[in-house]
């Protein structure tokens, strides 16, 4: 019975609304998002509405309403998050709606009017919800809630995520699906997007992600804005919050309508935070503000064109731990040294003074989709990005004020898609996409530069096929980059003189994979990738001291391209209901694969003697694995076990690889009252995180040995208050509950101070 | 801007190579289009003006006895990476007190620009700090910024026996001068960032 009622869900199924008829009627079907189970008794209501209906014993659901009418359908259920939908004049004529149990961390709702195609890629996604609870997070650190994914810090403000130890110049971020472009190379510069415009976060891991743009060898990870709805109301929704530590606060508000085939957004978030401090003392020169905004506009031209319009502006500015700006080696050794750092001050600031970074990023998008007919469409997209940063160091002389590093970077972007389903299932998808960067050194620091100007052109093409079957997908991939680099640098010897290179690279990918799922509750999933990257220009021309190393940096004009085969294999499954795991596996082995060597030399300078390091090749391998267990106790407790292992080799030298994630193991308990008064969802949990010492570092490789292991506790409560016109959500969280004293081994603030104590955030959401 | 040129050109015509099967008219687009989207060359960088930068450090003994200066020097003439500094040292007499005086120049501004003056106009957020391994040489401040704190910028070296070793001059900028033993000379509690640490060779005869 419940095989055949799957079969169905599966497979295709249209049955045609008959247009003439008065009254129509939705049909649909709800099931837990985990699980699969068919949820009864379900409540589904058009919103402002009498009536209604519910879902039967299994899971379906007839509902009523007059044909030409477009509404928002609500779907509730105690111990699950609502659903709204807006149906435009409903054209879907089966619904599958996926409820997620409060308990649960998977995709939001999910309408399926096809067969779901299931990747032979891992992926991970961050919802709506979660993003609005974790406002006073940045991207970065957004991301690391997620297993297998960890952040590159410089203090607990600028941050960049690792996914499967790849970062900076080797994972691509895009946002709104175009590659985020700014100074990625840099370990201490963030990724400029804000994460409450996004609606769902996605990280893939595994190659197969080629038909976006950008360079990468293995994971990408997303960044989606959500469509507008379709309600020709003003509605919209304000998120705001508090923080104890650094006694931050933001507020973001979002505000829409969709009328008469156009539609607005507009997104803004206001944040601002002082100093941070450990459980004993102050980060002094902490605090960090930021100011961004995003409008959306979306038309529909006919019933075949749609266009879409995206601005967004990123400002930030952002403090760095004044103890932690240091002149030279005997510097940072004083400081290592030190309990408390260097300017360390009993009171609490607002003030961000230098060392600090102010960065802006602008990007317009507009994307346009025309319909060829049903199984064939062509997407177009041109895009630009303006990337602003300015590095403030403490100067001499009043040139505090004067930016010691500031760079202006130009990203122009043009994409034509085609993409086609066969009546055979075949999927295919074919593409061109051209890049313009044009980077440049304003001359104000008066400081040489350390990334030179230059102008990068890069032209690929790609061919993906994907063909689902009812137990099995297959996907097959290539794609290729001309990347043309047109670089001027400034002599290092005097005069000083410019000089010019040019250089031409290809970059070939193929990737092919395949998901085999059996049955609805388990799957196994392979994927296989080639792909080769090309030297990034600071690998080939970066060229003085940089504090981010403490050390001369030296670019390596005769560096190849890195060549890199991955590999992932990963298994899902549910056992009777209760229990759901995810075992991830990964091998990833990178030829040439270009890092920063340390060179037996030690350059003076009247600073004193630095440590000489080169960008260099060698081979590299990154091993590990993802493990995930999730207990469903009873229908309102629930356990959640993680870990996360990964092993990185340089093994030319025979040396292990530096900035490697350490191996961390999460255990969460939930705990769901669904309904207490007027409240609703209320949902505990307590998250316990151990992380292990990197051991897998020799201590020639580092300044001092890697931090001890550590363990955090973080409590979160969250729920909604539900009335007649309002939806409230409220949450409170304590991070570092029992103010432990540690440091992070990937923080390099690390080297100067302790990470931060507890910290209470409270917060609400207010739907209108 | 004609080397872009060239590769354009070079580009074009593999580009030409590839597609030989294609229609002839379309290839000319092609190549059109090519050289279009390729014409552009990165503008020449406009080379800063290297104004903060310490070149130059000279460390100027005299005595009233002896006639000839002793001047020990640090110059590094392209600043950091590039050609290695020269660096020399010198040969003090012993039992001896010098009136010692520091003089920092930028030698990549043409003409060379006088940092020393600089630092005594923020002489509160400055300090030099003089270390050595020479038994029995002292080097005692000979200066006070506003707040009645040292500089270093003038100093009285007194010398003993005769020994070699090292002078090691250090100039932390923005340091807590009120920290203990700071004003004595001892960097340990200093604080600050380091501008400028270099060390000389020296023989006490």
């Amino acid at each position: 019975m419940f095989n055949k009622k799957t079969q169905i869900l599966w497979v295709l199924i249209f049955i045609p609304v008959i247009g003439f008829a008065q009254k129509c009627t939705l049909k649909g079907m709800v099931e837990d998002s985990i699980t699969g189970m068919s949820l009864p008794a379900v409540s589904v209501q058009i919103e402002g509405r009498n009536g209604g209906t519910t879902t039967d014993n299994s899971g379906f659901f007839n509902l009523n309403y007059s044909c030409k009418d477009s509404f928002f359908v609500v779907f509730s259920s105690i111990g699950y998050e609502s659903k709204r939908l807006f149906l435009l004049k409903p054209k879907t004529e089966f619904l599958l709606i996926k409820m997620n149990f409060q308990a649960s961390i998977l995709d939001d709702v999910v309408v399926t009017g096809k067969q779901k195609t299931t990747a032979t890629q891992t992926s991970q996604t961050i919802n709506t919800l979660e993003i609005t609870e974790n406002a006073n997070e940045n991207l970065s650190n957004l991301l690391a809630k997620m297993s297998g994914v960890a952040t590159l810090k410089n203090g607990s403000g600028i941050a960049k995520p690792i996914v499967q130890g790849l970062y900076g110049n080797r994972l691509s971020i895009l946002n709104n699906g175009i590659a985020q472009s700014g100074q990625q190379w840099g370990n201490d510069h963030s990724p400029e997007i804000d994460p409450l415009v996004a609606n769902k976060i996605t990280v893939v891991k595994g190659v197969g992600a080629l038909a976006y743009p950008g360079v990468n060898l293995g994971s990408v990870i997303l960044i989606e804005p959500k469509k507008i709805d379709k309600e020709t109301k003003i509605n919209g929704q304000v998120v705001y919050f508090f923080e104890s530590n650094g006694l931050g606060n933001g507020v973001n508000l979002q505000l829409q309508q969709y009328r008469s085939g156009f539609g607005w957004k507009v997104n803004g978030t206001a944040k601002k935070s002082g100093d941070k401090s450990t459980p004993t003392y102050f980060l002094n020169n902490t605090g960090n503000e930021e100011l961004n905004l995003a409008v959306q506009l979306e038309k529909s031209f006919s019933e075949r064109l749609f266009t879409d319009v995206y601005f967004s502006t990123f400002n930030t500015n952002l403090g760095i731990l004044r103890g932690s700006h240091i002149g030279n080696l005997t510097d940072l050794e004083t400081a290592f040294s030190r309990e408390i750092p260097f300017f360390t001050e009993a009171k609490f600031s607002y003030q961000i003074d230098a060392p600090k970074q102010k960065v802006q990023h602008h990007l317009l998008k507009i994307h346009s989709t025309y319909f060829i007919n049903n199984q064939k469409w062509l997407d177009f997209t041109i895009a630009s990005q303006l990337n602003n940063r300015k590095e403030f160091d403490v100067r001499r002389s009043g040139r505090t004020e004067i930016p010691a590093l500031s760079l202006q970077q130009f990203a122009h972007f043009a994409e034509a898609k085609f993409q086609e389903e066969f009546d055979n299932n075949l999927i295919l998808k074919t593409g061109f996409q051209f890049n313009l960067t044009d980077n440049t050194n304003n001359p104000e620091t008066g400081i040489l530069p350390l990334i030179p100007d230059y102008l990068m052109y890069e032209s690929s093409v790609y061919l993906l096929l994907n063909y689902p079957t009812e137990k099995w997908n297959f996907e097959v991939g290539n794609r290729y980059d001309n990347v043309i680099q047109n670089v001027a640098t400034i002599s290092q010897t005097l005069p000083r003189e410019i000089l010019r290179y040019d250089n031409i690279f290809h970059n070939y990918s193929t990737t092919g994979g395949v998901n085999f799922h059996p049955t609805e509750d388990f799957s196994l999933a392979y994927n296989i990738g080639l792909v080769t990257r090309n030297p990034a220009i600071n690998e080939l021309y970066s060229n003085g001291l940089h504090q981010g190393v403490s050390g001369i940096e030296q670019g390596n004009l005769n560096l190849k391209s890195e060549n890199s085969f991955k590999t992932t294999f990963s298994i899902n499954g549910v056992i009777r209901k209760k229990l759901t795991f995810e075992a991830l596996f990964y091998f990833q082995k990178i030829k040439n694969y270009i890092l920063l060597i340390p060179q037996n030399e030690i350059q003076l300078t009247i600073r004193g003697a630095f440590p000489l390091f080169r960008y260099e090749q060698t081979d590299a391998q990154i091993w590990g694995s993802d493990l995930m267990l999730n207990y469903k106790i009873t229908n309102f407790l629930n356990l959640k076990i993680t870990y996360n292992l990964l092993k990185g080799s340089d093994l030319i030298h025979d040396l292990p690889l530096i900035n490697m994630p350490s191996n961390q193991f999460r255990s969460e308990i939930q705990y769901v009252i669904p309904k207490w008064k007027s409240f609703e969802n209320i949902t505990i949990s307590l998250d316990n995180q151990y992380v292990f010492q990197q051991k897998n570092i020799l201590p020639s490789q580092d300044f001092v040995l890697p931090p001890d292991a550590y363990n955090l506790l973080n409590l979160q409560l969250s729920t909604d208050l539900k009335s007649i016109k309002k939806d409230v959500h409220f949450f409170a969280k304590a991070e570092n509950l029992l103010n432990v004293t540690y440091r992070d081994y990937l923080n390099r603030q690390r080297y100067f101070a302790d990470d931060i104590g507890i910290n209470f955030i409270i917060g609400c959401r207010v739907k209108f | 801007m004609q080397q872009c040129c060239i590769k354009c050109f070079i580009f074009a015509l593999l580009f030409n190579q590839n597609k030989k099967t294609m229609q002839k008219n379309l290839l000319l687009i092609a190549v059109l289009w090519v050289s279009v989207y390729f014409s552009a060359c990165v503008k020449d960088p406009i080379i800063p003006n290297e104004e903060e930068v310490i070149t130059t450090l000279r460390y100027t003994l005299t005595t009233d006895s002896v006639g000839v200066p002793i001047v020990l020097s640090f110059q590094d003439l392209d600043g950091d990476g590039g050609n290695a500094p020269i660096i020399s040292g010198g040969t003090l007499a012993a039992n001896t007190t010098y009136t010692a005086s520091l003089e920092l120049l930028n030698e990549i501004a043409n003409p060379a620009e006088d940092i020393t003056d600089e630092i005594a106009a923020e002489a509160e957020a400055h300090q030099f700090f003089f270390q050595t391994n020479l038994n029995g040489l002292t080097v005692d401040y000979d200066d006070v910024d506003a707040d009645g704190k040292p500089i270093g910028l003038a100093t009285k070296v007194t010398t003993t026996d005769a020994a070699s070793g090292t002078i090691t001059i250090i100039l932390r900028h923005e340091p807590n001068k009120t920290a203990a033993n700071v004003a004595n000379g001892d960097i340990t509690n200093a604080g600050g960032e380091t501008d400028i640490q270099v060390t000389f060779t020296v023989d006490v005869q």
